[in-house]
């Protein structure tokens, strides 16, 4: 608005409910900026990897015995993990129309949510 | 309504949490607590207990006009959810005897449940809802098929009252720029309709970063219509169209 405005506006988003598919595609969008800023994280790693066999061994080692670098890993791992299937599921929803509807929706929106949850399971299974 | 006039045993208490401004009073808004009487030999809406609660506390302000769903005004936020208080029974929200009634977010708040709906007229009045003509009118009337008729089933029933823009966040971010799922419904329904002449001009007026594309299927809209309309495939009908119009 461009005039000033004093009135107040009621949007404390703690007692705004949101549904399902609301958090699901809210999630989407922050899981987008964590996989982003975490990208440097990750190129960097990744040259120290191709360094010498080394600092290979080096970062090998970290990944199984560090707690700390396993659950950055982790976390990376499970923010792309969502992002890429909560993507997939969008992408569906608008060149087919399907999920539009409440229901459809809310079944995509929980298909997605345990889709990543199997592959968190699994990342934990491999990683620990 | 009046409770005085129920018999005791028939009675049960509430409390009624009721978000209450006052321009002329309160610097900020707060929140007030209303233990109120209600009938319990019949399952009343949110609005007859609204009813209730002002005859206590009669500066108590809120929208109503046709209490039946059918003129929009009682729009609020009903235990965080967007609603009709009219067409909300109140068995269906009360939890543990308690009420919590804000109003509908996003929009300045004029004085208590009150809200300025004039940013959400304004992004209406920009899709021109009525029907655009180029042609000379026919001897009798513009005729449609049933079933191009049908077509307008699910977009024509909107009353308008601000629910699902005003439970869209981005709608709460840009109310000046996105149009609103209400206001979208609305394009929609006069590009569908085969008596416009207006579509391209219509479509060119959506194809903006803002207008149309920032509806990211959060769905709030649908979750909350009290008509049950789904201005989300409206949005992705409209963007369909966008997509696959041969440009001039």
């Amino acid at each position: 608005m461009i005039e000033k405005d004093n009135r107040p506006v009621n949007l404390n988003l703690l007692t705004i409910s949101l549904p399902i598919i609301g958090l699901s595609s809210i999630l989407h969008r922050i899981s987008g900026v964590a996989v982003f800023f975490s990208f440097p994280l990750i190129v960097w790693v990744f040259s120290i990897s191709l360094k010498s066999e080394n600092s290979f061994l080096m970062l090998s080692n970290l990944l199984q015995n560090s707690i700390a670098f396993k659950a950055i890993t982790f976390l990376i791992l499970v923010g792309f993990g969502y992002h890429l299937l909560a993507g997939i599921r969008k992408l569906i929803s608008d060149a087919f129309g399907v999920g539009e509807t409440l229901e459809s929706g809310r079944v995509l929106s929980w298909l997605v949510f345990g889709a990543t949850f199997l592959m968190a399971v699994l990342f934990l299974f491999y990683l620990f | 309504m009046s409770a005085a006039a129920i018999p005791v045993e028939q009675i049960k208490t509430i409390t009624m949490s009721i978000y209450r401004y006052d321009p002329t009073v309160d610097e900020k808004p707060y929140m007030q607590d209303l233990v109120v009487e209600i009938p319990t030999d019949k399952d009343i809406m949110v609005l007859d207990a609204l009813h209730l609660a002002k005859q206590q506390e009669p500066s108590l302000s809120y929208r109503r006009s046709c209490r039946e769903g059918v003129c929009g005004s009682d729009g609020m936020n009903i235990n965080g959810k967007n609603g009709l208080a009219c067409v909300t029974p109140l068995s269906e929200v009360l939890k543990r005897n308690k009420i919590t009634l804000r109003p509908m977010p996003g929009l300045p708040v004029v004085r208590d449940l009150i809200v300025d709906m004039k940013q959400f007229f304004d992004q209406l009045e920009k899709v021109k809802p009525y029907l655009i003509t180029k042609s000379d009118s026919p001897d009798i009337e513009r005729k449609q098929t049933p079933e191009d008729r049908e077509e307008l089933d699910g977009l024509y029933e909107c009353i308008l009252c601000g629910c699902c823009s005003t439970s869209c966040p981005s709608f709460w971010w840009n109310p000046d720029k996105f149009l609103g799922p209400a206001a979208l419904l609305q394009s929609w329904r006069f590009i569908a309709d085969t008596r416009d002449e207006a579509t391209e001009e219509r479509l060119d007026d959506l194809e903006d970063a803002f207008s149309l594309y920032r509806c990211h299927g959060i769905m709030n809209c649908v979750s909350v219509c009290p008509k049950g309309l789904n201005p989300t495939e409206a949005i992705s009908n409209i963007r369909n169209k966008l997509l696959t119009r041969e440009k001039n």
